[in-house]
């Protein structure tokens, strides 16, 4: 039986590499800017719905906040950047570490507060955000921040002749939050965030400190997401607010795992490879008159997978019959 | 700034506030009946937006009259709500916190897309209403009259919920299908039918705030976000479940927003009510009158 | 040699209402104990505090010669606290052995530790077979048996069993007393509450009886039982017992 579980997570690894090898080669076949655009698209979100759902599926703390690390993540990058000159690899890693601690801080006060409250509060502190980056002159308020990009450079992890380099980032990134739960899922960590979703009384009763366990999943979840936003500045050289800490980014980066398989392991990457190319060719293929198309596509997926399979569409492929069985 | 400037400023926080409590009793009334937060609550507001603005439209009746009508199709709609999404997301077993949130969130979704795809982002406003426009003078201080017809519509709603749930018989079904679904059954209560009532009233009285306020709000597919945030603090605020919370949870929230717009520019309105959601909610969890 | 468990003096309220009133028990290591009494005695309170859920209003509590009363419940699992809820609170999602793994990490970090772990106490449980069932399919028995492994898994010195038996059938009840008697002859000392007095008082080498919040009585089960005090507790007329 251990064998065969340990079989069971070095296949899982395999797999995963060879999505990987396989996704780093589409792009010497596919040259279409536009569908690169969207591959980039498809792996930052699935990037971040898989650090969403360290927090929020792995642990069962649903945030519809997350948009916060998100911005905090690509503001560090840009403000550290733009006004001190540092090179965003190393704003890259503030931003992810000061998200960690604002979200161990805000830890404090919200992981007291019931499901539905927690919910709620989460939506409140990031709009709160917003609306003290909207204001804030010294960030660009809300006209935001230009990131100069002058030409090439892996240093200033700016590129313009080829969406490339962004796309390899991004597939690493990936890989990256893919590893991370991975490792995480067979861990003391990733069972005592299980054993506190299910219920906080029993963990606690076998010695589970619900409060430390909460406390660690949000700041690896908030590290993470804030990596991701650091890269989303430095893709599309321009945010402000409303772009990087919007209500539409929380929503965005929990859809994919709620589609895919809340607190699976493939669930964020199946729904990200599934809702993302979808929304974006919904959007352009129905022209000008197909604004609000691509929400209805997914509101309604969204609701369907809710009602008729709330364990996501992971549970469909066979060889992942045992993660459906949770 | 005068007294004077401070006094208009609360008396008409006041009067936002008694609409805001209108928006969000029924989400409180639904949270209390079945443990279920509706996130399409601002949707609801919308479309009952859209519905007034229409009938005034292409049908030139004023909103103070269509009023009625728009909370009696909310309620059908909240009705319907319940019976064909809802009453499948109780149901879940697994991962059943995410199945409820996401349930009625998606759905928020859909009917913004629908919105944005059949009415078009454009802002509207139902022009040269019965209401719109008009101030009226009392005592020295000048009160919109669309807010103020607004907040006695929302008082009397008050008024008349309290009656409904205490004085008649599907209102003590109501209350006691929340204290006990299980042992109202017994009783011969269906419960998906005192449910799915409950959810219609619910929408009803968040339908008669949105005729009221599509005189002076501008009607747009995302003009449910921003008020179901506001309805989500208030109910929070009041306490989750509270009718009266509601009511008063919606007057503090009025009263915070106006205050706050009277020390910080307009755009930063919203942090006064966020700032005293999260003080509230983190000293007294269940919120100010809460129950749960 | 020192009592496992002592509490002293423990007074618990709950508003107004007064659960435990200077309640004073032991528990010696490698006894069985049975907490019993009638209805609103006050034993799942005692339980409770035990457990950690609720601090006492008064009084404290000493385990292994340390006063945990300030302790929280997680903590008292690591000092040797292990406990089982009346109304079963399994993982759902979680496989069987995946419960027991969550009790086993508490004494390691090593997963191929805690996994081995795991299958051994599933197996002492007579649960191996179900193993990577998930535990939300379990019947109703097996979830009780699972509550106690979880709480094994955790290499408790004390393990708090409540109502572990109660509504089962004679012989999964039967199943259920062999389980408690293998948890002890492990070297593990078991506070069990029960209501079932006929299953339990065979198994039990002492019972402390509580009615209205009070310790009445304790004593080996044969004498507990034929007390007056007890019979009046549980029969009524409770204005004759006194103080």
């Amino acid at each position: 039986m251990d064998s065969a579980f340990a079989q069971r997570r070095r296949r899982d690894l395999v797999v995963a590499a060879i999505f990987a090898a396989i996704a780093a080669t589409v792009p010497l076949f596919v040259k279409d800017v536009y569908v690169q655009n969207i591959m980039v698209l498809t792996l930052m979100y699935a990037a971040l719905s898989q650090s969403w759902n360290i927090l929020s599926g792995y642990c069962g703390q649903i945030s519809l906040g997350h948009a916060l690390y998100f911005g905090l993540g690509a503001y560090t990058t840009a403000l550290l950047f733009t006004k001190f000159g540092v090179l965003p690899w190393f704003g890259m890693i503030g931003g992810g570490l000061i998200s960690a601690v604002i979200a161990m801080a805000l830890g404090y006060p919200c992981f007291r507060l019931r499901g539905h409250y927690f919910v709620i509060a989460t939506i409140v502190i990031a709009e709160t955000a917003l609306l003290l980056f909207q204001n804030w002159d010294w960030a660009g308020a809300a006209l935001g921040i230009d990131i100069p990009v002058r030409g090439d450079s892996w240093l200033k992890f700016q590129f313009v002749r080829s969406k490339l380099p962004y796309f390899y980032f991004a597939l690493a990134l990936a890989c990256v939050a893919w590893l991370v739960t991975w490792w995480l899922e067979d861990s003391k960590w990733g069972y005592w965030w299980r054993a506190v979703k299910d219920n906080p009384d029993a963990a606690e009763s076998l010695g589970v400190v619900v409060f430390n366990s909460k406390m660690g999943a949000a700041a690896v979840s908030a590290f993470l997401t804030a990596i991701g936003g650091s890269f989303y500045a430095q893709f599309v050289s321009y945010i402000d607010p409303e772009s990087v800490m919007g209500f539409q980014f929380s929503l965005l980066m929990a859809l994919p795992a709620v589609l895919g398989g809340i607190g699976t392991l493939w669930g964020p990457v199946l729904g990200a490879v599934i809702l993302i190319p979808l929304t974006e060719l919904t959007r352009s293929f129905i022209g000008g008159s197909g604004r609000g198309v691509d929400l209805i596509v997914y509101g309604t997926l969204i609701v369907l997978i809710s009602l008729a399979r709330p364990q996501g569409l992971v549970g469909l492929f066979s060889f992942r019959r045992k993660e459906a069985a949770r | 700034m005068t007294a004077e400037t401070i006094i208009q400023s609360l008396a008409s926080g006041l009067l936002m506030g008694l609409l805001y409590g209108l928006i969000a009793v029924g989400l409180a009334l639904i949270f209390g009946l079945m443990d279920v937060v509706n996130f399409a609550h601002g949707e609801f507001l919308m479309i009952a937006m859209y519905a007034t603005f229409f009938l005034f439209a292409f049908f030139a009746i004023d909103p103070l009259l269509s009023a009625p009508l728009v909370a009696a199709a909310l309620f059908v709609f909240g009705a319907a709500v319940y019976l064909l999404v809802v009453r499948f997301a109780v149901r879940a077993k697994a991962n059943a916190g995410m199945v409820q949130i996401f349930s009625t969130f998606g759905l928020a979704i859909v009917m913004r897309g629908l919105a944005q795809y059949f009415f078009t982002p454009d802002y509207r406003s139902v022009t040269h209403s019965w209401l719109g426009g008009k101030t009226i003078s009392i005592a020295g201080i000048f009160l919109p009259v669309p807010q103020l017809v607004g907040a006695l519509v929302a008082i009397a709603a008050f008024v008349g919920l309290y009656f409904f749930i205490n004085r008649t018989d599907f209102g003590r079904a109501l209350e006691a299908t929340r204290e006990d679904a299980g042992a109202v059954a017994l009783v011969g209560i269906d419960k998906n039918r005192v449910f799915a009532l409950g959810w219609g009233l619910g929408a009803a009285l968040v339908g008669l705030a949105g005729a009221i306020m599509a005189t002076f709000f501008y009607i747009y597919p995302d003009v449910g976000a921003s008020f179901a945030l506001i309805a989500y603090v208030t109910v929070a605020l009041g306490g989750f479940g509270s009718v009266f919370g509601a009511f008063a949870g919606g007057l503090v929230v009025g009263l915070v927003e106006a205050s706050t717009a009277l020390i910080l520019p307009p755009s930063l309105k919203s942090i006064g009510i966020y700032a005293v959601y999260l003080l509230v909610v983190f000293i007294r969890p269940r919120g100010l009158f809460g129950s749960i | 040699m020192t009592a496992l468990l002592e509490t002293k003096g423990i007074w618990k309220r709950f508003g107004g209402l007064v659960a435990n009133s200077d309640v004073s028990v032991s528990v010696e290591r490698g006894e069985i104990v049975g907490l019993i009494g009638p209805n609103g005695a006050g034993k799942s309170t005692l339980f409770n505090l035990i457990a950690g859920v609720y601090s006492p209003s008064q009084g404290s509590i000493v385990f292994d010669g340390e006063d945990i009363t300030a302790l929280p419940a997680a903590e008292r699992c690591e000092r040797g606290i292990a406990r089982t809820f009346q109304v079963v609170k399994s993982f759902e999602t979680m496989t069987v052995i995946d419960n027991v793994i969550v009790g086993a990490l508490i004494r390691t970090t090593i997963m191929r530790a805690a996994r081995a772990k795991a299958h051994e106490v599933l197996e002492f449980c007579g649960l191996a077979a179900r193993a990577d069932v998930p535990a939300s399919q379990l019947i109703p028995s097996e979830k009780r048996r699972l509550e106690v492994a979880r709480a094994l898994a955790t290499e408790p010195k004390l393990l708090l069993l409540d109502e572990v038996l109660t509504g089962l059938t004679p012989i999964e009840a039967q199943t259920g007393v062999e389980l408690v008697r293998k948890v002890r002859a492990t070297g593990v000392t078991v506070l069990m509450v029960e209501h079932v007095m006929e299953i339990v008082m065979p198994l039990v080498d002492r019972a402390i009886v509580l009615d209205l919040g009070k310790v009445l009585v304790e004593g080996k089960p044969a004498a507990v039982v034929r007390d007056p005090k007890v019979i009046s507790a549980y029969l009524g007329d409770r204005h004759a017992v006194g103080a």
